[in-house]
C-alpha cells in the first residue's frame, strides 16, 4: 500500500463532509422521519459494535445483549425523569448508565465463563430474559421500574445548556432535534467504531482471539481466561449501556417491550449478516437491518398504487423479505457481507486443503 | 545437580480409573528427561497435572520448592512452565506470528486503556512483542511463513511453531508431548537437533513424551517410564533398556 498520508487525510475530510451533511439530505430527499431512523439506525451501530465485541471477538455466543441495552436505558430513565423526581445531567448520567451495565456484564459473566457454545447461549438468553421480567415486575411492593407502563417524560439530551430535544438555530442553520441527536449519536459511534478497533489490534483483542480459537490453549499460552472473558462481557456492556442511555434521552419513554429476544436476535443478526469480527461488516449490517425494515414500509403504498388494494401486508412481507434476504446470504455469503479476512479463511475450506497439500509436498522433499 | 521439580506421590482418579499411581519424580535443572510408556500408561495426564490442567487427587508438586498445587494453567505458565500438545494446539486461525505473539501476553501488561490510548508505553511494549516474536520464528526455522495462518502450515512447521509459542512465554522448563508424532525421519532428525538446541543454547530444561524409543533414547539423559499409571522405572537409557519391568510392558508379561 503506498497511499500517501495527504491522500488518505482529503479521503478521511471527504467522508467527514459526507457524514455532517447526509441528515440535511435526508431530510430534503426523503422528511424528517428518516433523520429519525438514522439516529436509531446509529444506536444499533453502536449496540452491534458492542456486541461484536463478545461474539466476534472472543467468541462467546451471547444471546441476552439487549439485557445491557435495557440497563443503560432504564438508568437513564431513572436519573432523569420525574419517575423519582431525579433530574441528573446528561453528563453524568450516561457515564453512570455505561459504568452499571459493564458491571451488570461481569455480573452475567461471570456465572457462565465454563459454558461453550450452544450452552452459553442457552443462559444468557435466559439472563436477557431475566432483566425484562425484573424490569415488568419493579413495580410492587415498591414502584421501581414502573411495570409494563414504562417511564414516561425522560428529560431529553441537553448538552452545555442546549435541550437536544428543541428545534436551534446555530449560525444561521435550523437544526430540528433529530439533526442535533444524530450528530451526537454520531460522534460517539465514531468513539466506539475507534476504541473496538484499537481493541482489536492490541494484547487484549489478540487474547481474546485466542480465547475464540482454542480456550485450553491460551489457557496454557498464560492468557487469565475468566478475566480475559469477563472483560469481553464488560466491554460489550457497556457499548450496550451507552447505546440505552442514548436511546432513553432521545426517545423520551422506554418500557421493557423494547427488550425482548426478538432485539437480541436482531443485533446477532446485524453482525452475522454484515461480517462477524469485521468493524465496516458490522457497521453495514447494522445499518442495513435498521434501513431495509422501514423502506420496506413503502410497499404497502406501492401495492396499492399498482393494483388498487393492498395483497401482503407490509409487515408480512418485512419478515418474508428478511427470511429470504438472511438465507441468500449464508448461502451465497456464509462469511458475511464484509467479511473479516480471517472468518472468510476459517469458512472457505477449497484454499486451505490445495496449500496443506502444497505444503505437505514440499515438507517431504526438504 | 539441582532439582527444578518434585513430584511426589501424585495419584489422579478418573472415577473408578486410576490414571496415575502414586509416582514420585524429580525434574533436574538443565537436562533433557524422557517419558515413555504404552499408549494409555498416564504420560499425558502427568503432563496436564505438572501444567495445571488437572488437579492431582493426591500428592504435591513442587517447582523450586514451592508447592504449585492448585494453580490454575496461567499461574503456573508465569512460573516458568511452558509446553505443547500432542494434538498440536495451536489458533488456527491467526498467523503464525499472532501465535507466538501471543505466547508474549504472560510476560507483557498493556490492558484496555493502553490499547485504547496506544500511549508510548504500550507501543514500545507491541513494538517488543513483534521483535521477540519474529526472532522466535527464525529460531525455530519458519521465519519465512510468519504471515501464513498456521492451519496453512504443514504439519513439521506446525510443531515447530507450536514449541516457537511455548518459548515466547521465557520458560524455565518446557514439556513437548509427543513432538515427532507423524514426522517422516528427516523431520525427526531436524526436531531432534532443535530439542537438543533448547537445552544448548537457551538453557532450557526439557520433558519429552515420546513413541519413537530410538530418538527417545539418541536425546535423553533421563527417562522414566509409566505404565498403567505407576512409574516403573527410571535411569539412564542404558538402564532403563536392560529393566525387566520395562521390557515386560512392552513386549508383553510372559517375555521378562
Amino acid at each position: 500500500m503506498s497511499r500517501s498520508k495527504r491522500q488518505v487525510w482529503l479521503t478521511f475530510i471527504a467522508l467527514g463532509a459526507m457524514l455532517a451533511l447526509l441528515p440535511f439530505v435526508v431530510d430534503f430527499g426523503l422528511g424528517r422521519y428518516w433523520v429519525r431512523i438514522m439516529d436509531l439506525a446509529l444506536l444499533y451501530v453502536m449496540l452491534a459494535l458492542g456486541l461484536n465485541i463478545v461474539v466476534g471477538y472472543a467468541g462467546l455466543l451471547d444471546l441476552g445483549y439487549i439485557a445491557f441495552y435495557a440497563v443503560g436505558a432504564y438508568c437513564y430513565a431513572l436519573l432523569s425523569s420525574p419517575q423519582f423526581g431525579l433530574h441528573l445531567p446528561f453528563w453524568a448520567v450516561l457515564p453512570i448508565g455505561a459504568a452499571v451495565a459493564g458491571l451488570f456484564g461481569i455480573l452475567l459473566g461471570a456465572p457462565t465463563l465454563r459454558l461453550r457454545g450452544d450452552y452459553l447461549a442457552i443462559v444468557t438468553l435466559g439472563f436477557g430474559e431475566i432483566i425484562r421480567i425484573f424490569l415488568n415486575n419493579l413495580n410492587a411492593p415498591v414502584n421501581i421500574t414502573n411495570g409494563p407502563q414504562g417511564i414516561n417524560q425522560i428529560d431529553p439530551v441537553s448538552l452545555l445548556g442546549m435541550s437536544l430535544g428543541k428545534t436551534h438555530q446555530l449560525f444561521g442553520i435550523t437544526l430540528s432535534a433529530p439533526h442535533q441527536y444524530y450528530y451526537l449519536f454520531l460522534l460517539l459511534t465514531l468513539l466506539v467504531v475507534f476504541v473496538s478497533m484499537r481493541l482489536q489490534d492490541s494484547r487484549i483483542g489478540r487474547a481474546w482471539a485466542a480465547i475464540r480459537e482454542d480456550e485450553v490453549a491460551a489457557e496454557a499460552m498464560g492468557i487469565n481466561v475468566r478475566n480475559i472473558k469477563l472483560l469481553a462481557f464488560a466491554m460489550g456492556a457497556t457499548f450496550g449501556g451507552l447505546a440505552g442511555g442514548l436511546f432513553a434521552g432521545f426517545q423520551g419513554f422506554i418500557s421493557p417491550e423494547s427488550f425482548n429476544l426478538m432485539e437480541s436476535i436482531m443485533i446477532l443478526c446485524m453482525i452475522v449478516l454484515g461480517g462477524m469480527g469485521n468493524i465496516p461488516g458490522v457497521i453495514l449490517g447494522a445499518l442495513l437491518l435498521t434501513i431495509l425494515p422501514e423502506a420496506l414500509r413503502y410497499t404497502g403504498d406501492l401495492q396499492r398504487a399498482w393494483l388498487g388494494h393492498v395483497v401482503v401486508d407490509p409487515s408480512d412481507l418485512r419478515m418474508l423479505l428478511f427470511g429470504m434476504a438472511l438465507i441468500l446470504v449464508m448461502l451465497f455469503r456464509p462469511a458475511g457481507l464484509l467479511p473479516s479476512r480471517q472468518r472468510k479463511r476459517e469458512l472457505v475450506a477449497e484454499g486451505d486443503v490445495a496449500v496443506q497439500e502444497q505444503a505437505n509436498v514440499y515438507d517431504t522433499r526438504r | 545437580m539441582t532439582e527444578l521439580i518434585r513430584l511426589e506421590q501424585i495419584s489422579k482418579n478418573f472415577g473408578g480409573i486410576h490414571a496415575l499411581k502414586n509416582v514420585s519424580l524429580q525434574v533436574h535443572q538443565g537436562e533433557i528427561l524422557g517419558l515413555i510408556g504404552p499408549n494409555g500408561a498416564g504420560k499425558t495426564t502427568l503432563f496436564n497435572i505438572l501444567t495445571g490442567l488437572y488437579t492431582p487427587s493426591s500428592g504435591n508438586i513442587e517447582f523450586k520448592c514451592c508447592s504449585m498445587l492448585g494453580m490454575k494453567p496461567h499461574q503456573v505458565l508465569k512460573l516458568g512452565i511452558a509446553r505443547t500438545f500432542q494434538n498440536i494446539r495451536l489458533f488456527a486461525n491467526m498467523t503464525a506470528l499472532e501465535n507466538v505473539m501471543v505466547g508474549r501476553h504472560a510476560r507483557t501488561h498493556a490492558g484496555v486503556i493502553g490499547a485504547v490510548l496506544r500511549n508510548a508505553a504500550t507501543r514500545a511494549e507491541e513494538a517488543a512483542i513483534g521483535a521477540r516474536a519474529h526472532q522466535l520464528l527464525e529460531w525455530a526455522g519458519i521465519a519465512g511463513h510468519g504471515h501464513l495462518l498456521a492451519k496453512h502450515l504443514s504439519y513439521g512447521d506446525q510443531r515447530r511453531l507450536e514449541i516457537a509459542r511455548a518459548l515466547a512465554t521465557d520458560p524455565q522448563v518446557l514439556a513437548l508431548d509427543e513432538p515427532a508424532a507423524g514426522m517422516n525421519p528427516v523431520e525427526r532428525d531436524t526436531l531432534r537437533q532443535l530439542i537438543c538446541r533448547l537445552r544448548d543454547q537457551l538453557g532450557l530444561t526439557v520433558l519429552v513424551i515420546e513413541h519413537d524409543v530410538k530418538l527417545i533414547m539418541s536425546l535423553c539423559e533421563r527417562i522414566a517410564v509409566l505404565d498403567f499409571g505407576e512409574l516403573i522405572a527410571q535411569g539412564t537409557p542404558d538402564e532403563v533398556r536392560s529393566d525387566k519391568r520395562v521390557i515386560a510392558a512392552y513386549l508383553g508379561g510372559g517375555a521378562g
